[in-house]
């Protein structure tokens, strides 16, 4: 932290270096990161005061057994699906770092995400058929949607973003291995919407 | 001896010139720090007005319950003001409309967007911020969530009037509130402004941590970007958390959530411990960038170092870490666990700590100096002496047993204005006039300046002192009139002399105004350092150019070497190297 980063030659205007880039990137996400854990520390807060710690005896959540149950083997699929997409843009970086266009591992984690985002539309529709949604199902209900409502709409953004790059990688191979920093913005955004979706999956659906 | 002195702006690096620039691209959607800087100022200072107005009319009230305001009256809506009269609700509405306003859209921006913007790139020797095009971004989401809380006051209902807290189960239940639309704009105005500190706060604390001029080293940096730079880390942690409050509560008024509802299995005190887990951080975002301003002006006045200039930096990252464990003294009556609460007042004392550190060392600066005493020298210590004030009655409010009788009176209006207004705001003063010959080129005049100052002086105390007393007299907040109370009635000659002041106040901003738009025109053109101030900004002339430094410059030294023994002037710029012979303060 003691040096600085500029020279005597930098020049004012060229924009941020891909470093540079990286780095607000992952303060951002630091933000982000803070949404999430608002999010679910209300989430906690909520159940530990209606039913009690998770480990505590009679604890069953959600508290009222009518309620439907989360598709939990749905959703695992799904879960692999998202995970995986993770792996399938870092090899798409991987390309490009090695000279190739990246255009079909870029394709494929589209494909994955949008994947996610329509097994997720789903499973929504079907629990609203079954009597939960925001305004039913009391807290259960609320938590729920607007939690993975947050994440789902983190997704869509990804995959429109992914999208975006995959256009412009098509049409004019901007990204080059020495400076694709773009690129490397929106892997770095898309692990972490992944990372938060284990957390959240473990929280929601298991625990 | 200073590098670059020229007087015209230079042309920019990439060489084209940018005099025919439209202006949509000078004024409107620019990518200049600067600019966007400005930008920020006058629509802070616009929403200061708006703000200021409401909050006449709230005083207005507590002075003459049930009568005609004058002047404002004739332009609230009939929500909050009938034929001139402003109605109990409305008066929430009121309150609630002037705190978020004056907290959201005139403290923050003020300070962090228009200061922060404006002098971060200039003092670390940069030629912009990292990401410009977030920048300005950043500026429009402002504006956008200004036109949202503004359209608040025209929704069906009216505008919200659950405070600029909240409190649920109030603000979360429509048929409580009867503010349905106005409570959802406000939900919304906080989210999207919150998307705007976030953007700022990860551009400022990029831009300070890459883009640093060779030999600027962290503990080299002007304290004006110290702070600015833990006050983005602050915002970054603290904002998002508000966001996902707002997004619940509007899931509760719209999407028929439960979170802030008993009724439904929800939590009231959910939304205090989110709110305030935010809303603590926040008052220390809204004082660390006015004390780092403060620290930049008190120094150069006084031809002294700081004092403590490495103490100054770790208070403020003291202040800043322990400001998010301290949010539970807003909620010594909610019921909470004894100990817990207990914890929580400990925690708010240790506070104090770093606090005072700061002010004994501003006062160590100022002992034996050759003080100025020009107007934003003046502002610079009112700001040490109100913040004293208002920092000492914070100490008796972080006291349970003393929190559980003043809590919710005015003795907290009272601590609010003494650090807010006596606090950041007369900071925001004092950096104006220091900073107004660079921004703008032209000197403001003296005599208005001392006159300003003296005028907000008085009428700043005369206007909160007395709220201490009408606190501890058991005056309660937000009631609409004071004299349907027994025990109130005897206070209302104290009601009636902060009334006064308040309208003192609201008259001196014209003084302010008239010197602004007098000197803008009139005033005599600054030189490059008028001052004789060390930071870099001085090094460029005034207004600095495109690109602000014809070459970037070379630091050799902190930015406080005043009156180094050992060498002629009384002053040494960060970008020239001291003599061998030399002691310098810092290294
Ligand atoms: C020595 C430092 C300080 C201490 C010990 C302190 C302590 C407190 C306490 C205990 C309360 C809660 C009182 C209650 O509601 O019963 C409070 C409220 C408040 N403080 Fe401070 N404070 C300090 C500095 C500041 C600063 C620097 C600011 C802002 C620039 C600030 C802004 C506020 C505001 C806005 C509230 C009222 C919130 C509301 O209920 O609307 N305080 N303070
Ligand atoms: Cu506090």
């Amino acid at each position: 932290m003691s040096t600085a980063v500029l020279t005597h030659e930098s020049p004012s205007h060229s924009g941020a270096s891909p470093a540079t880039c990286k780095f607000g990137m992952i303060i951002f996400l630091l933000s982000e990161g803070m949404l999430f854990s608002g999010l679910i520390a209300g989430y906690f807060v909520l159940r530990w005061a209606a039913v009690g710690f998770p480990w505590q005896p009679g604890a069953a959540w959600p508290s009222d057994p009518s309620l439907p149950h989360l598709p939990v083997f749905l959703t695992s699929i799904n879960t692999i699906f998202l995970v995986s997409s993770s792996f399938t843009f870092h090899f798409g970086e991987v390309a490009v770092q090695k000279g190739k266009s990246g255009l079909w591992w870029l394709a494929l984690t589209i494909l994955l995400g949008a994947t996610f985002v329509g097994i997720q539309a789903v499973e929504w529709m079907h629990l609203y058929h079954e009597g939960l949604w925001f305004n039913k199902g009391g807290i259960y209900g609320s938590s729920f949607f607007v939690i993975t409502g947050f994440h789902g709409l983190h997704v869509f953004i990804g995959v429109l973003l992914i999208t975006w790059c995959f256009l412009r990688q098509l049409l004019t191979r901007c990204f080059t291995p020495q400076r694709h920093p773009a690129l490397a913005n929106v892997a770095l955004y898309w692990h972490f919407v992944d990372v938060v979706w284990i957390f959240l999956f473990v929280l929601l659906y298991w625990i | 001896m200073i590098s670059t002195t020229t007087d015209s702006p230079f042309a920019d690096q990439n060489g084209h010139s940018h005099a025919r620039e439209s202006f949509f691209r000078k004024y409107l959607w620019t990518y200049d720090h600067k600019m966007i800087g400005l930008q920020y100022f006058w629509t802070a200072l616009f929403f200061l007005f708006i703000g200021g107005a409401l909050a006449l009319a709230v005083r207005y009230q507590l002075a003459m319950p049930g009568s005609v305001v004058p002047v404002i009256g004739r332009f609230l809506p009939q929500t909050i003001a009938v034929d001139g009269a402003i109605i109990p609700g409305g008066y929430n509405m009121l309150v609630t409309m002037h705190a978020t306003i004056m907290v959201f859209f005139v403290v923050m921006p003020i300070l962090i967007g228009a200061f922060g913007n404006f002098l971060i790139p200039l003092q670390i020797g940069a030629g912009d911020m990292a990401f410009p095009l977030l920048n300005e971004l950043s500026y429009w989401l402002y504006v956008v969530s200004g036109f949202v809380i503004l359209g608040a006051f025209f929704a069906p209902g009216g505008a919200p009037g659950t405070g600029w807290t909240a409190y649920a189960p109030l603000s979360a239940v429509a048929s409580y509130n009867g503010t349905q639309v106005g409570q959802s704009l406000w939900g919304i105005a906080i989210f999207i402004n919150g998307l705007s500190s976030i953007a700022g706060a990860t551009n400022y604390v990029t831009t300070i941590v890459n883009l640093r001029a060779p030999g600027m080293s962290m503990f080299r940096m002007p304290l004006t970007v110290w702070s600015l730079f833990v006050t983005a880390i602050l915002l970054i942690f603290a904002v998002p958390v508000l966001s996902a409050a707002a997004a619940m509560l509007f899931a509760d008024l719209n999407l028929g959530t439960s979170f802030f509802k008993p009724a439904e299995g929800g939590q009231p005190l959910l939304w205090q411990h989110l709110f305030w887990f935010f809303g603590h951080p926040e008052v220390y975002i809204m004082i660390l960038p006015a004390m780092g301003l403060t620290s930049e002006i008190i120094p150069v006045f006084s031809r002294k170092p700081i004092f403590g200039y490495k103490a100054m930096v770790y208070a403020m990252m003291a202040i800043g870490g322990l400001g998010f464990v301290v949010w539970g003294h807003h909620m010594f009556v909610s019921g909470m666990n004894l100990t817990l609460s207990a914890a929580f007042s400990l925690s708010t004392m240790v506070i104090a700590v770093p606090s005072a550190i700061k002010t004994f060392n501003w006062l160590g600066t100022v002992w034996r100096g050759s003080l100025e005493f020009t107007t934003p020298m003046c502002f610079a210590l009112a700001f040490v002496s109100m913040f004293v004030i208002g920092g000492l009655s914070g100490i008796f409010m972080a006291s349970t047993p003393v929190d559980l009788f003043v809590h919710h009176t005015y003795f907290i209006v009272a601590h609010i204005h003494y650090v807010l207004f006596g606090g950041s705001i007369f900071s925001v003063f004092a950096a104006i006039y220091f900073w107004f010959p660079k921004m703008f080129g032209r000197m403001l005049n003296e005599s208005l300046g001392k006159l300003h100052f003296l005028l907000t002086f008085i009428f700043f105390n005369l206007t909160f002192f007395p709220m201490h007393n009408l606190g501890l007299g058991g005056m309660m907040r937000r009631i609409a009139d004071p004299m349907v109370y027994q025990h109130l009635r005897q206070l209302q000659p104290l009601n009636q002399i902060c009334t006064i002041g308040a309208m003192g106040l609201g008259l001196t901003m014209f003084v302010f105004l008239w010197n602004v738009i007098y000197s803008l025109r009139k005033g005599p053109k600054a030189p490059a350092n008028p001052w004789h101030a060390n930071t870099l900004e001085w090094t460029v002339p005034s207004p600095p150019g495109h690109g602000n430094f014809e070459k970037t410059p070379t630091v050799y030294h902190g930015a406080y070497e005043y009156s180094v023994p050992g060498i002629v002037e009384d002053y040494l710029p960060q970008n020239v190297p001291a003599p061998e012979h030399a002691r310098l303060e810092s290294h």
